[in-house]
């Protein structure tokens, strides 16, 4: 209740103010719809990310006058359950799963399409809302979800040992001549992966994502492909500071590791690399409630966050990759250069995002994890 | 209970009663419970939950003679369900490291008891305290530095010329297990002294100095006298260890090599990586019941009563 009355005071201050002397309108000028329905967006997003309340949201009130009623919830089938409410109750403008889980969302009834003229989609970096995930955006040719911000997965190598194939494979990983720190789950995707890029696949990877049957079929292949390579593997990692020390402490020359790693080691002789099949890549954004009262708000906020200096903001807050074309100008230019070195633009359109895992998947994912770790 | 009201008054006596009440039932007993009706229901999306597909059955508990798995035991090929293989591995490994703390733990616990002049007691025992007063983490982490690859054990043994190859210690020289095994000995050995320590300070050391003179050899004496008399420490000291090793899960996680495996490790697996809490809660209550069935068999074995634990 409280931010309703809120919400009346401020759209009376506004009008008042720009139907008066018009001196403080200047939030009404940079955006004129910030009169047009209250000038509040109900946002409902990840908790534990306090720079996104303490630095975004005052910087976009200052931009555009619109305030920010952030909800912040610890995970997405919270942010499921609690959109569900919402059809029925209102009170919820947007909200930010990762891309393999809106189309869940979307059969459920809960969102709706954004208005792609409100937006600037030239914003976006390539292969972040157009390629494989803009497909992925779409419920046919309807706008259903915008990028907010990202992160790879991918070779982290220690630039003098390691012995690299050209360009760099995820079959690098196997090779028996480099001890390697992995992580049980990707690297089976990984050895899918590249299995299925040499033709050495029954059907493509991709399927077992969609069909358990097919999945059983494909992953028995790459866990048993993955076992006969095993012996290079020196330390698993589930965290940065293992994935750390298996280069460090034990001589690790190749992994597949988060981005964080390699920038952590880049001054350790070690350098991050996109392989040739593409980075595994995640992406998360915003949808739109097929409720929503505040849409005009709910597309500035989504615009915000694609601009340079939002879109740099708001993963600085995730400490994640910015979707932002220009948003290296508002980065540090040591995370700029690094991550620049890394993803070309032929690199970013090569990104492999992860496919939705449906709960069954992942179980079935954990039980292979399970065997590779044990074999 | 008269005699703690009569000494204390009944207000402090009441204060007690709830205290303890509130931590064996709000601590202990309601977050099992809860877990152990969380352990028969499935696991569905939130939206599911108290639906029609939300009804108990074993099914959580099934899944753990699933994925059979081909293994060797003793060169022998056998197929057996992963997970049964890890929670055979960790009970044997477990029962493996209670072997070892024991037998550092009694030479030690004898000593302090019997041999060392008492004066000198408080210091020896605050230098085996030392090392408790640093976090178990950091503990693991030290071990798990020393024997990695380009760790100070390899470096040493390198710089005596005792080998010219690093060792992967921490992958196993003699099982997959060792390193798991070594450190798990170390953090845990204590638990096994005190207890030892504690049952043979209670012996008479004419009891001892009795049986020297009428001829026993020093092992039959601790064979016939001192081993009998302290095996209420020792049981507690077991159970202790046995029961904190099977349930470690940090230190598996930090040192374990690329092919050991740890049943907490499949529980946490269940939990974090799965997210089916159900399943987790499943494995958690099976680990739980069986190492209980496990510790009392091991007792009816020895011999010894509960009763003489709680001494």
């Amino acid at each position: 209740m409280t931010h309703d009355k809120s919400a009346f005071s401020r759209r009376r201050f506004l009008q008042g103010s720009a139907a008066g002397a018009g001196i403080l309108a200047a939030p009404a000028i940079i955006s004129s719809k910030a009169l047009a329905s209250s000038g509040e967006v109900n946002f409902i997003g990840w908790a534990g990310y306090p720079a996104l309340a303490e630095k975004v949201f005052p910087a976009f009130t200052a931009a555009t006058g619109i305030t920010v009623n952030f909800k912040e919830l610890p995970d997405q089938d919270t942010m499921f359950a609690e959109g569900k409410v919402a059809l029925e109750a209102g009170g919820v403008d947007m909200l930010e799963p990762t891309i393999d889980r809106w189309g869940g969302w979307n059969s459920n009834g809960l969102l709706g399409a954004w208005d792609a003229s409100k937006l600037a989609m030239d914003n976006y970096l390539p292969g972040l809302a157009d390629g494989s995930a803009g497909e992925r955006s779409r419920d046919g040719d309807k706008l259903m979800y915008v990028p907010s911000n990202w992160g790879t997965e991918a070779l982290v190598v220690n630039e003098a040992n390691a012995k690299l194939s050209s360009p760099a494979s995820l079959g690098d990983l196997f090779n028996p001549e480099n001890p390697a720190v992995l992580r049980p789950h990707s690297t089976l995707a990984a050895m899918g992966r590249w299995l299925d890029a040499t033709g050495k696949l029954p059907r493509p990877w991709m399927d077992g994502y969609t069909d358990m049957a097919a999945m059983t079929e494909l992953w028995d292949i790459a866990l048993a492909e993955a076992i006969k390579a095993k012996g290079n593997v020196v330390q698993w990692w589930s965290g940065e500071n293992e994935a750390n020390a298996g280069f460090t402490a034990n001589g690790a020359t190749v992994g597949l590791c988060w981005d964080s790693t390699g920038y952590n080691l880049r001054k350790d002789g070690y350098k991050y690399i996109a392989p040739a099949e593409g980075a595994f890549a995640w992406h998360q954004g915003f949808v739109l409630m097929k409720n929503a009262t505040n849409v005009d708000q709910a597309h500035e906020l989504a615009k915000f966050v694609s601009t340079p200096e939002g879109s740099a903001m708001w993963a600085a807050a995730f400490s994640s990759n910015a979707v932002g074309k220009g948003s290296a100008d508002f980065i540090d230019p040591e995370v700029a250069a690094y991550y620049g070195g890394t993803f070309d633009d032929a690199a970013l359109a090569k990104l492999w995002w992860w496919p939705e895992q449906s709960a069954e998947f992942i179980a079935k994912r954990s039980e292979y994890a399970d065997k590779y770790k044990a074999a | 209970m008269q005699d703690l009201i009569r000494r204390y008054g009944t207000g402090l006596t009441a204060v007690f009663c709830l205290l303890v009440a509130f931590w064996i039932i709000v601590l202990v007993i309601l977050p099992n419970f809860a877990m152990f009706e969380q352990s028969f229901r499935p696991y569905l999306p939130v939206v599911d939950i108290g639906g029609p597909k939300d009804f108990y059955s074993l099914a959580n508990y099934g899944k753990i003679f699933d994925n059979g798995f081909e293994t060797t035991i003793l060169g022998i090929p056998v197929t057996m369900p992963i997970h049964i293989k890890t929670f055979l591995d960790t009970v044997f490994y477990s029962a493996v490291v209670t072997f070892l703390t024991l037998i550092f733990a009694y030479p030690l616990a004898y000593f302090l008891a019997k041999v060392a002049h008492p004066k000198s007691i408080p210091t020896l025992l605050l230098l085996l305290f030392i090392p408790m007063w640093v976090s178990e983490a950091l503990r693991a982490f030290a071990w798990y530095i020393i024997l990695t690859f380009n760790g100070p054990l390899n470096a040493l043994l390198k710089a005596l010329g005792i080998i010219d190859q690093g060792i992967r210690w921490q992958n196993g020289v003699f099982t997959s297990y060792d390193a798991i095994v070594i450190v798990l000995t170390y953090c845990y050995v204590l638990f096994m002294l005190f207890p030892i320590y504690t049952a043979i300070t209670s012996l008479d050391t004419n009891q001892i100095e009795a049986a020297e003179d009428l001829g026993s050899p020093w092992w039959r004496t601790h064979w016939r006298v001192v081993i009998p008399h302290a095996k209420p420490g020792i049981a507690s000291g077991c159970v202790m260890v046995f029961m904190l090793s099977a349930g470690s899960l940090l230190v598996p996680t930090v040192v374990g090599s690329t092919k050991a495996n740890w049943f907490p490790q499949t529980i946490y697996t269940w939990f974090n990586d799965a997210l089916d809490w159900n399943t987790g809660a499943a494995y958690s209550m099976i680990f739980l019941l069986v190492c209980i069935v496990f510790v009392i068999l091991a007792m009816r074995v020895f011999k010894v009563k509960l009763s003489d634990i709680a001494k």
